[in-house]
């Protein structure tokens, strides 16, 4: 099987077995190591990247999922070597860690802030929930993301709040 | 280290299905061997779990009608491949199905609400800490199942009996809740996971009841999930809440005597007498949270 995908704005073809992790895949073939294998079982979110512009964890993200999709991974976040507002924030603030949970966080942080551009401090524990640090912990990251209330667009009107 | 365990183990084979008509064919061809994946956040987690991840595969995620999420006059239906995340988007704000759209926003945690499905969380029978099956029992949903012999109508709790017994080529389509049933009810899911912040719970209490003029409660529906193996009812306490006020101040202590009927599962997040020694606390705070949803 075939799997024609996007990946950081570039046209990719993987020729791996359809259940093979999307992870292997970003790591293995495309050399894109900012997404970790730790846990494998979606649980420490180290391997977050975006499939078409939702956060999944691509341990337990088959390849065959990515047919078609775009997936952005950390390494797409610092456009022309420019930190995204989020990842310097992180540098303001001090909460750059060891580089292991590190990327996951950026990833799964900018698809919240994307969908929530002024959120409270419990709503950014709660979007932390599938991300497991075991340095430093957490709060000057919360502090990092709160910094950065309201510079993001505002999302879609929601059914449910 | 999980890296040489799994980077360079073989994998096994998924066809990805066009259609409904086509994910029925290919798993009745495939036989004992073959297994529908939807967002594959069970089955993918196989080799940690020490399990085989050995059938074929068949992905449902290129269905789009599996994706839908309709309301009519007479009920919510919700497809097999919604994911947590659209549940939690999507299901009208209303007390109703509160169960269920809490059970949607809280569960697992972000990234894997993003993928992981109605129908899947129904399937995966030896995941005991699924949110959205107790939910659905409290509010007596029904499961629709279609296979080559054609499709069929299962209340939750008997297809949760039968889960692991349907022929080969069947296939969980989807949910059906009745709009007039759920409208004249109010319902929530109260958690425990060991992080306030949020993770998978340790004991669940999904609760939905009928109130009548005077305030007593007209009957209710109790399902406790992640406790035991497998969710179920808690008869016990639907009887006893019935034609009392929620505010009824013996409740708590019946709730602590009927817990001991549970017999708690051993995990590496929490013993089996913890899961039975919360149950009642967690009854509590779901009535609390039902008399606020009763005062909206």
């Amino acid at each position: 099987m075939t799997v024609v995908f996007n990946v950081n704005g570039v046209d990719r073809v993987s020729v791996r077995a359809p259940m093979t992790p999307l992870v292997d895949v970003l790591r293995d073939e495309l050399s894109l190591t900012g997404a970790k294998t730790v846990c494998r079982e979606g649980f420490c979110g180290a391997c977050t990247v975006h499939l078409d512009g939702r956060a999944v964890m691509s341990c337990i993200t088959p390849l065959a999922h990515a047919e078609g999709c775009e997936v952005r991974t950390v390494e797409s976040l610092a456009e022309d070597g420019e930190l995204s507002p989020l990842q310097a924030a992180m540098e303001v603030h001090d909460a750059v860690q060891c580089g292991m949970c590190f990327p996951g966080m950026m990833m799964s942080l900018t698809a919240f802030l994307e969908a929530t551009p002024n959120p409270s401090r419990e709503q950014v524990k709660a979007a932390l929930v599938g991300n497991i640090c075991r340095c430093t912990g957490y709060e000057r990251i919360v502090e990092a993301v709160l910094s950065l209330s309201g510079r993001f667009a505002a999302p879609e009107a929601r059914h449910h709040v | 280290m999980p890296e040489n365990r799994n980077a360079f183990r073989s994998h096994p084979d998924l066809y990805m299905a066009s259609s409904l008509p086509d994910a029925i064919a290919a798993l009745a061809q495939r036989g004992e061997r073959g297994q529908a994946l939807a967002g594959g956040t069970w089955i993918m987690r196989a080799p940690v779990r020490g399990e085989a991840q050995d059938r074929d595969y068949v992905g449902l995620s290129r269905i789009d009608t599996l994706r839908e999420l309709r309301r009519s006059d007479t009920a919510l239906a919700i497809g097999a491949c919604v994911t947590h995340a659209q549940l939690a988007r999507e299901l009208p704000a209303d007390p109703a199905w509160e169960a269920l759209a809490l059970a949607a926003a809280k569960s697992a945690n972000p990234a894997v609400r993003n993928t992981a499905t109605l129908g899947g969380n129904l399937c995966a029978a030896s995941f005991a800490a699924a949110d959205l099956v107790p939910a659905l029992m409290c509010l007596d949903a029904t499961v629709e199942v279609e296979g080559t012999g054609g499709a069929e109508r299962i209340g939750v709790e008997a297809f949760v009996e039968r889960r692991e017994a349907f022929v080969p080529g069947t296939l969980v389509t989807g949910v059906t809740i009745d709009r007039d049933a759920a409208r004249r009810r109010i319902s929530t899911h109260a958690r425990l996971p060991l992080r306030r912040a949020g993770d998978y719970p340790v004991a669940i209490v999904s609760m939905s009841a009928q109130i009548g003029d005077d305030g007593k409660v007209l009957d209710a529906r109790i399902a406790v999930g992640s406790v035991e193996a497998v969710p179920r009812r808690w008869t016990a306490m639907e009887e006893t809440m019935a034609g009392r006020p929620l505010d009824d101040a013996g409740l708590a202590a019946k709730a602590r005597l009927a817990s001991a009927a549970f017999t708690g599962r051993d995990g590496v997040e929490a013993p089996g007498w913890y899961r039975v020694r919360v149950l009642p606390v967690l009854f509590e705070r779901a009535i609390a949270q039902l008399r606020q949803g009763a005062g909206r």
